[in-house]
C-alpha cells in the first residue's frame, strides 16, 4: 500500500532557513580561503566553510526537512548511516571549496566545485535517505533522481560564482540564498522522486537503537547555534580587522 | 648564473621585502644581501641576487611592474653599480642617493603624505579637506606626486578593508565590481568599459592644483591588488581644471 508523504509548511521554510544560515556562514569563511596566506590558514578555513555548509546548510537542512515530512508512522534513523551522510557531506563540501579556492578562479575549477558540492549534497541526501528506519520500503523515479542532482550542481555553481566574484552585501546573502536554493531544490525533488510502500509492519533490524525526532532536534539544534555563533564570531573577528588595517 | 645589485623605491617598507622577495623566489633566483633604509623619498632596498641568466628579465620586468615600487633599477654585480655596496651599515644616518635615480622633485613628498594619511582613514569618505590640505602643503613639484601617491595608498587601504574577500578578478570586472562602487563613495562618476568620468571632483576645479591625480593613484591602488600580480595604470584623458569638460581616465593593464 503506498503511504502519503504530508509537509509541515513552517518546518520547510524553517528547512531553507537552516540552509541559508549554514551557506552564509560558510561563505564568510570560504571567501577568505585565497586570502590565506600559510597551508595552516587554508585548512582552517576550508574545514571552517566545509563544516559549515556541509553540517549545517545540507545535512541540517536534510534532516529539518525530514521533521517536516510526516508518512503517518514512526521514522527512525540509523546513526551510522546518518553519521556518515555528514562527513560525506563536510567532505564534499570542503574539496568543492578548496577547489574554487585556490589558484585563479575560472570556469573549469568553478564546474569541478560545482559538481563537487553538488554531488556530496546529493550523495548525503540519499545516504540520508537510506538511513530512514520504517515499516515501509523506499523507491525512486529515476528521472527526478538525475534532475535533483543537477539542481544540486547547477545552483552550487551559481552560488559559488556569487561569493566569489561579486562584492558587496549580494556577494554573502545573494550566495548564501543561492546555495539554500541548491540544497532545497535538490532535496525537495529529490522526495518528489521518492514513493513509499508500506510493508506490512516489517521494521528493519536495529529499529529499537535508531536515533528518534527528539535526538535529531537536539542535534539540529546544536549545529544551528553553532552556526549562529559562526557567524558572530567570523563578523566581530572582520570588524576588529577592518579597524586594525593600516593605511 | 648571474649576479645582479637592485635597488628599489617604495613609498613605505611595511613588508617591502618579503613582497619583493617572493618575486625573487618565484624567478628561480636567491637573495644573498639585502639592505633597508628610509628617507624623506620612500624606503630604498637595495638586494644582491643571483640566478639563471635567462630569468633576468622576467625579474626585471615583474620587480619593474610591481604595484610597491616606484622607481626600480638594476646593474649586473661588479659593473658601475646604481647601487650603493651592500658592505654599508644596515642604518645608514645619512640616506645615500644614487645618482641615476631620478631627481627628488619629481617624487612624492612622503612626509606630508604620511602626515595626512591618518586623517583620511579615519574620515574616509569625507576626505576632501586633508587632500585640499595636503596640496597646499607640498610644493607645486611634488604636488601631483604626493597627491597620486595618497592616492594609491588609499585606494589599497580601501581594498583590503572592503573588497579583498574573493577571488581575484579581470580588469573590466574588477572595474565595475570594485573601482566604480568605491569611486562612487568619493564622487559623482560615470562608467564607461575602461573609462571612467569623475562629474563635481572639489579637486578639480578650474584652476585646481592637482588635477586628477589623486584618483588616478585612488584607481592604481585599489584595483592593483584585484588584479594582482599585474599592474593597473591609470591615464588622465582630461581635466576639469585643466579646462576639460570632464575630468577622464583611462584604465589599463
Amino acid at each position: 500500500m503506498s503511504v502519503q508523504l504530508d509537509y509541515n509548511v513552517w518546518l520547510v521554510l524553517l528547512s531553507y532557513a537552516v540552509s541559508v544560515l549554514g551557506a552564509f556562514a560558510a561563505m564568510q569563511a570560504a571567501v577568505a580561503i585565497p586570502l590565506a596566506v600559510t597551508p595552516r590558514q587554508r585548512t582552517a578555513a576550508v574545514a571552517m566553510a566545509g563544516a559549515a555548509m556541509g553540517l549545517g546548510g545540507i545535512w541540517a537542512m536534510h534532516f529539518t526537512a525530514m521533521l517536516a515530512c510526516d508518512i503517518g508512522m514512526e521514522v527512525r534513523y540509523d546513526p551510522a548511516l546518518a553519521a556518515l551522510s555528514a562527513l560525506l557531506a563536510f567532505g564534499a563540501c570542503c574539496g568543492g571549496l578548496m577547489l574554487v579556492g585556490s589558484g585563479r578562479f575560472g570556469w573549469w575549477r568553478l564546474l569541478a566545485a560545482g559538481t563537487c558540492m553538488g554531488l556530496g549534497a546529493a550523495a548525503m541526501h540519499y545516504l540520508g535517505m537510506a538511513a530512514m528506519m520504517m515499516a515501509a520500503d523506499i523507491h525512486y523515479a529515476g528521472k527526478w533522481v538525475v534532475v535533483s542532482v543537477l539542481i544540486a550542481i547547477v545552483a552550487s555553481m551559481a552560488a559559488l560564482w556569487l561569493a566569489f566574484n561579486l562584492r558587496g552585501r549580494l556577494q554573502m546573502i545573494g550566495s548564501a540564498l543561492v546555495m539554500g536554493v541548491a540544497v532545497c531544490g535538490m532535496h525537495y525533488t529529490g522526495m518528489a522522486a521518492v514513493s513509499l510502500h508500506a510493508n506490512g509492519g516489517q521494521l528493519p533490524d536495529g529499529y529499537a537503537q535508531g536515533l528518534r525526532s527528539g535526538n535529531l532536534g537536539e542535534t539540529l539544534f546544536a549545529i544551528v547555534a553553532n552556526l549562529l555563533l559562526l557567524v558572530l564570531g567570523l563578523y566581530c573577528w572582520r570588524q576588529r580587522y577592518r579597524s586594525s588595517l593600516s593605511i | 648564473m648571474v649576479e645582479l645589485e637592485i635597488q628599489v623605491l617604495s613609498d613605505r617598507r611595511e613588508g617591502l621585502l618579503v613582497e619583493l622577495g617572493h618575486v625573487v623566489v618565484a624567478n628561480h633566483f636567491s637573495l644573498l644581501r639585502q639592505r633597508l633604509t628610509q628617507d624623506g623619498r620612500g624606503a630604498c632596498l637595495s638586494m644582491l641576487v643571483r640566478g639563471p641568466d635567462e630569468q633576468r628579465m622576467a625579474l626585471e620586468e615583474m620587480l619593474g611592474t610591481h604595484n610597491r615600487v616606484l622607481s626600480f633599477e638594476a646593474a649586473l654585480a661588479g659593473e658601475a653599480s646604481v647601487v650603493p655596496p651592500l658592505s654599508m651599515p644596515m642604518m645608514s644616518a645619512e640616506p645615500s642617493v644614487p645618482p641615476e635615480l631620478p631627481p627628488p622633485a619629481s617624487l612624492p613628498n612622503v612626509v606630508q603624505v604620511e602626515h595626512v594619511l591618518p586623517m583620511l582613514a579615519q574620515d574616509y569618505p569625507q576626505i576632501y579637506p586633508w587632500l585640499v590640505s595636503l596640496e597646499h602643503s607640498v610644493d607645486e613639484a611634488v604636488r601631483e606626486s604626493s597627491l597620486m601617491l595618497a592616492g594609491r595608498r588609499t585606494g589599497a587601504w580601501v581594498y583590503k578593508r572592503d573588497y579583498a574577500l574573493g577571488a581575484k578578478l579581470g580588469l573590466a570586472e574588477a572595474i565595475r565590481r570594485i573601482g566604480v562602487p568605491a569611486l562612487r563613495q568619493l564622487a559623482d562618476i560615470e562608467h564607461h568599459g575602461v573609462h571612467l568620468h569623475v562629474l563635481n571632483s572639489p579637486l578639480c576645479a578650474p584652476g585646481a592644483r592637482s588635477g586628477c591625480r589623486f584618483y588616478g593613484g585612488y584607481l592604481e591602488g585599489l584595483l592593483g591588488a584585484a588584479v594582482a600580480p599585474r599592474r593597473v595604470f591609470v591615464r588622465q584623458l582630461g581635466c576639469r581644471g585643466a579646462g576639460a569638460a570632464l575630468c577622464s581616465m583611462e584604465i589599463s593593464h
